[in-house]
């Protein structure tokens, strides 16, 4: 079911997966590194207001709620990245129509 | 895996359990329906049994959106998730008797869930009225559906397509969003604490439950259906880990000018903002991947729900990354815009993913044509006008609603101004309705067709 997704493309279809790479890419840090860098201020303003006045601790609640759910999810990332569920990033999509055709092939 | 050691559909989908879960999901949608239409009489004054305790408006308007959720999302995401997932996986849930079990238990909470708010047991959690009593059942039966699913799906190696990550994700999130709406509140923490983990919980269930198994099911039956593989599927992940690390938080944005801690609101603020970003990179993929087939959006019925359904969430999306922001909720809050809003995104983007992918698989599953494709047509078309115009409606209405109030005007001038919003609401809701009508008269043809052809061939 695996294939090689590289192997047996045409000359015209190479400079596509090339774009289509880039574009992932340059989405990803658009989209990531504003996003990173706000959360990390308004980290940075939490551990002070837990630092400082009391009445505003009540709001550790959710946002512990949000970092908890967080932390789990980056180590999930982190668990992917090391088993190689990243590796062959355009596989999966071309093994799983092939399994289906093959599952609907058996019923006719 | 080769050809020859392929399970067989039959082993991996108990299609009359399939059945089962959407013939429970579109009875709920019509209970939930005709809880709308109450309501939606109550507000233009003409509601039909002034004085009657248990079919008081306010607690039918309860019965509507938990019923909506709990009887009509649930049941048919489970239905759908018990086709793809043991096809994706080509490993059978842990165990069919469980599915079973699963199916029967969660009708009692979701019927315990009516029956309990008819006889005024709410418990005081906008969208998370379960009486108190059936918030540990529903909770066990979360986890029986998480422990069911994740067993095919953790015997998977290598990369895995993006659907089951976002069902994986699906899985942990809504247990653990439940839990924190329904306990944390009630039980461990109270006043603008309990207030936020409510925002949190009510945004949760729609980004945290709902959306991760609706995107989950596009990214499987959008390739199926137009026979090709998702334009890229590195951009899928993108989405899905976008949502992932930017969704939780988003739910303090419904108690802007709260006491809340201003860098939290804000924080909320720009996660929304940010997942609004990850929402364009879901639907570059999905149009994308439509290039050169746009003409499935005429000749694909589920197609066309299911695209319809995009197009909407894009707006909602957008709505939600505007309405967010300080300027604008100072006008719209508790508006009917936020109504309008919410009926977009429940009405216009889910259910109509879930009628789309129950417009593809009822003819499997009966294993017949559909008895009438213009009843199908008539089903889309009814939805689509009718909850456009609701929307559309209800958006409009809300500024109006929230100028009057910030001039200070009476109360009695708001509602005035309403009724006429309210009217062309109740209009919108039962040209969905009947649409809903439309595909239960087309479901029982095709049925009864189905039964004709299966005796014509058991006698020759």
């Amino acid at each position: 079911m695996m294939s090689n997704s590289s192997a047996g493309e045409s000359p015209i279809q190479r400079p596509l997966r090339r774009k289509s790479r880039w574009s992932t890419v340059i989405l990803a840090v658009v989209i990531l590194v504003p996003s990173c860098l706000a959360f990390g201020k308004k980290l940075a303003e939490l551990i002070s207001l837990a630092q400082g006045d009391a009445d505003g601790v009540f709001a550790i609640t959710p946002v512990v709620n949000y970092l908890l759910a967080s932390l789990g999810f980056f180590f999930l990332f982190c668990w992917a990245i090391l088993n190689g569920m990243f590796s062959d990033i355009e596989d999966p999509k071309r093994s799983f129509l092939e399994t289906e055709r093959m599952l609907d092939d058996e019923r006719i | 895996m080769s050809p020859n050691e392929l399970p067989q559909h039959e082993e991996l989908v108990d299609e009359k359990l399939v059945i089962s879960f959407f013939l429970a999901a579109l009875g709920y949608l019509f209970v939930s329906m005709l809880g709308g239409f109450l309501m939606a009489l109550q507000l233009i004054r003409h509601f039909p049994f002034p004085g009657v305790e248990l079919l008081s408006p306010g607690r039918w308007r309860m019965i509507h959106t938990n019923v909506v959720a709990y009887g009509f999302l649930a049941n048919a995401f489970l239905g759908a998730l018990h086709w793809a997932v043991p096809r994706l996986t080509l490993r059978t849930v842990l165990s069919k008797r469980l599915s079973w079990f699963i199916f029967a238990a969660w009708q009692v909470v979701v019927l315990s869930t009516a029956i309990g708010i008819m006889l005024g047991q709410a418990q005081a959690l906008e969208w998370g009225e379960t009486p108190v009593w059936i918030d540990p059942l529903a909770l066990a039966g979360l986890l029986l559906v998480a422990v069911n699913f994740m067993a095919p799906i953790s015997r998977l190696t290598g990369p895995m397509y993006v659907t089951l990550w976002y069902f994986m994700a699906a899985f942990v999130w809504t247990f653990l969003t439940y839990a924190m709406g329904n306990f944390m509140p009630q039980y461990f923490v109270t006043g603008t604490a309990a207030g936020a983990v409510g925002g949190l919980f009510i945004h949760d269930l729609v980004g945290l439950f709902v959306t991760p198994l609706g995107w989950g099911l596009m990214y499987y039956f959008v390739p199926i259906m137009l026979k090709k593989p998702i334009w890229s599927h590195g951009l899928s992940l993108v989405g899905f880990w976008g949502l992932a690390f930017f969704y939780p938080l988003n739910g303090i944005h419904h108690f802007l000018y709260t006491p809340i801690p201003m860098f939290l609101q804000y924080a909320a603020i720009v996660a929304t903002i940010a997942v609004e970003l990850v929402v364009t990179t879901v639907l570059i993929n999905f149009f994308a991947t439509l290039k050169g087939s746009m003409s499935a959006l005429v000749t694909n019925m589920p197609i066309r729900w299911f695209y319809s359904g995009m197009v909407f969430y894009f707006l909602t999306c957008l709505q939600c990354s505007f309405q967010t922001t300080l300027t604008f909720q100072a006008l719209i809050h508790f508006t009917d815009w936020v109504v309008g809003h919410a009926h977009m995104v429940m009405f216009g983007v889910f259910s109509f993913w879930l009628l789309g992918v129950m417009t593809y698989l009822f003819p499997r599953l009966l294993k017949t044509e559909w008895a009438s494709q213009k009843m199908l047509s008539w089903h889309y078309w009814l939805s689509l006008v009718g909850i456009t115009l609701m929307s559309a409606d209800l958006i409009v209405a809300g500024p109006f609603q929230g100028y009057s109030w910030a001039q200070l005007l009476p109360w009695e001038v708001s509602i005035e101004l309403s009724i006429p919003f309210w009217a062309v609401r109740l209009v919108a809701g039962l040209l969905m309705f009947s649409g809903l009508l439309v595909f239960l008269t087309n479901i029982g043809l095709t049925w009864a067709k189905s039964r004709k052809l299966s005796h014509v061939a058991a006698n020759v």
